[in-house]
């Protein structure tokens, strides 16, 4: 936990100072008139404030609650594989249609999950593809990409 | 109003989608809401409203089923039921804690509804009479009171707090309109939506956390006979359900998961009031009737600071708020003035949801444990499709798609260092409208923070917050010298 607190803190330090840089750029105005950089510069550096008490605390080994439990490979893994797909559902939506993308993901999902045969993956890939479409393009009317499949 | 047959019908499928969310592991309410948020906007806006009540509802009744059936909470605020009411079910009383559970819920929640009805119009009255500075001192204290009540350290509640005020910037100035933070990109433009970072923090996250460790969960086989409480448990309930009702009603009114705490505190109350505090955990009926209620009228209080001052008080009420905002409806003091068919139409779907919900659940308690056994290798990449379409389909924005995933991942690692979700979004939510009454603020007291003092209500909240924020050092500190 400790590790993960200090990396955080350092994190969110260059975060605020981030926002400090940027904010810069823009008009703080003064007390009378508070313009657009007022607010974000006061939150990052309050936040640049709790960050250092975090780190504070991290460093002196302040009990901060428990460690988050150790993850196997194996759950890294389906995780990993998990947004991998779903990154990818996004970029290739408009390009292939919803038909296809959606047939994709879920064959992938499902096998990302649990190892499981491709006959049954297919079969419930296609069926859900179909009956999501039916019931979000043609039921509830939302617009849904045609891609290369035309429909 | 509200007995149309368009309102009645969505008034039942809110309550049904809500209890299967319940009962389901993986999304809760705020994820379902979000992602039900998305398709409400072809509706009418008391329409869309009284379907996302019945969802909240609706997932309080259905959290308790998993945790007296299978000892998993289905939502939060089941947690404290998984106590006595699993251990009455593997005593062959599953049905007795189902069954005072869901007439407990009902009567509590028919208490919150009136006492919703009672309250917020005149609160609402009172309220005309704040101005910005109030208004910037009530999103303080809320957030401030979120970020104490939330579980784990301050200092880290209260960060997320800041960055989720911080995701709040990003987009247009609320006052003069200049882009902040956008870098020319026309989805930033718009700031981060609310749907997108809702789903993705409440809901990608979630299954990513599922993910970890698959673990099979063991759906306790038992024929639930009987569901009906017989009348020993009736009377052993009767005065932890009453409790439950005022004390779940009150807490919810505060800021801060009302649900949730008020569920913990009516545990700890009917532990402390009871003749025979021991046995509490041994599958105490009183364990199960008290909180189910108290969760149920906490849901109904929890909707009067929206309704009557326009401040959302905990995650979920900031999606209601978004609902009502996505209608073009902005809600405030004038809310109930304006609008009084929404209002009242709310009020009164609250009630018919109420018995839908406690015919439902009885009957249909056989279907929710049929599919509590549906393998999670094809429920979780269903959740995440609903997550995904549901996303694509607010402004067929490929981009936002992108934010609701970057936040999945951002809400994974953050989760896992021990920061929690509630109060970043509710502080992106408030964020405009601190920022707002802030700057008013100022430009009214010419530059002075004075003006937060000298005006009576603002400057007992602003004490209040101070309160808060101090109590922790000052504790500290005794127990260091002591």
């Amino acid at each position: 936990m400790k590790r993960a607190n200090v990396t955080v803190a350092l994190t969110l330090i260059g975060l605020a100072v981030f926002v400090l840089l940027e904010a810069g750029k823009l008009s703080f105005g003064s007390m009378r008139v508070p313009q657009t950089a007022f607010f974000p510069v006061v939150l990052a550096t309050l936040l640049l404030v709790f960050s250092l008490i975090l780190l504070g605390q991290a460093l002196r080994g302040a009990e901060t609650g428990r460690g988050p439990e150790r993850i196997e490979a194996e759950g890294w893994a389906r995780i990993g594989a998990t947004l991998a797909t779903m990154v990818g559902f996004a970029l290739v939506l408009e390009r292939l249609g919803f038909l296809l993308s959606t047939f994709l993901l879920m064959a992938l999902l499902l096998r990302a999950i649990e190892s499981q045969a491709w006959p049954k993956v297919a079969t419930v890939a296609l069926v859900t593809s179909l009956v999501a479409y039916a019931i979000f393009g043609w039921l509830l009317g939302i617009p849904l990409p045609a891609g290369i499949l035309g429909f | 109003m509200a007995l149309t047959p368009t309102n009645l019908l969505f008034c039942f499928i809110g309550s049904v989608v809500g209890t299967l969310v319940g009962v389901l592991p993986g999304l809760g309410p705020v994820g379902a809401v979000a992602f039900l948020l998305s398709l409400t906007f072809k509706m009418e806006p008391a329409t869309a409203i009284i379907m996302l009540a019945g969802i909240y509802y609706g997932a309080m009744y259905g959290g308790s089923t998993t945790s007296i059936l299978v000892n998993i909470p289905g939502e939060t605020a089941s947690v404290v039921t998984c106590l006595d009411g699993y251990r009455m079910a593997r005593q062959g009383r599953a049905g007795a804690a189902l069954g005072i559970s869901a007439f407990g819920s009902f009567i509590a929640g028919t208490f919150g509804v009136i006492g919703l009805m009672f309250l917020a119009p005149p609160l609402g009255r009172a309220a005309l009479r704040f101005g910005p500075p109030e208004y910037f001192a009530l999103t303080l204290t809320g957030l401030t009171l979120v970020a104490y009540l939330t579980q784990g350290s301050l200092t880290k509640a209260l960060i997320m707090t800041i960055l989720g005020l911080l995701a709040g910037v990003v987009g247009m100035d609320p006052i003069s309109g200049e882009e902040r933070f956008a870098y020319g990109s026309l989805t930033l433009r718009d700031g981060f939506g609310l749907v997108p970072v809702a789903m993705g923090l409440f809901g990608i996250t979630e299954i990513l956390e599922n993910l970890v460790v698959i673990s099979t969960q063991s759906v306790y086989e038992t024929k639930i006979k009987g569901l009906l409480p017989n009348r020993q448990d009736w009377r052993d309930s009767a005065w932890p359900i009453a409790r439950g009702s005022v004390l779940g009603f009150f807490l919810g009114i505060l800021p801060g998961p009302g649900p949730v705490i008020s569920s913990f505190v009516s545990y700890a109350m009917e532990k402390r009031l009871s003749r025979y505090p021991e046995k509490f955990g041994t599958g105490v009926i009183e364990g199960v009737a008290g909180p189910e209620s108290a969760n149920n009228s906490a849901t109904a209080g929890s909707f009067i600071p929206l309704l009557s001052l326009g401040i959302p008080t905990s995650a979920i009420m900031a999606l209601f708020m978004g609902a009502l905002m996505i209608h073009g409806i902005q809600p405030g003091p004038l809310f109930i003035v304006k609008y009084p068919d929404l209002f009242w139409g709310f009020i009164a779907s609250m009630y018919i949801g109420n018995v839908m919900l406690l015919v439902l659940n009885l009957p249909l308690i056989g279907l929710w444990v049929r599919l509590l056994k549906t393998p999670y290798v094809i429920l979780f990449p269903l959740i995440l499709l609903f997550c995904l379409i549901g996303v694509y389909s607010l402004n067929s924005n490929v981009g936002e798609i992108v934010i609701m995933l970057a936040f999945g991942i951002f809400g994974f690692f953050l989760r896992r260092a021990g920061f929690e979700g509630a109060p970043f979004i509710l502080a992106m939510v408030l964020g405009p409208i601190m920022e707002t009454s802030l700057r008013q603020s100022l430009l009214i007291s010419r530059g002075s923070f004075g003006i937060f003092v000298t005006r009576p209500i603002c400057a007992v909240l602003i004490a209040l917050t101070a309160s808060f924020l101090c109590w922790p050092l000052l504790r500290r500190k005794k127990s260091g010298r002591g």
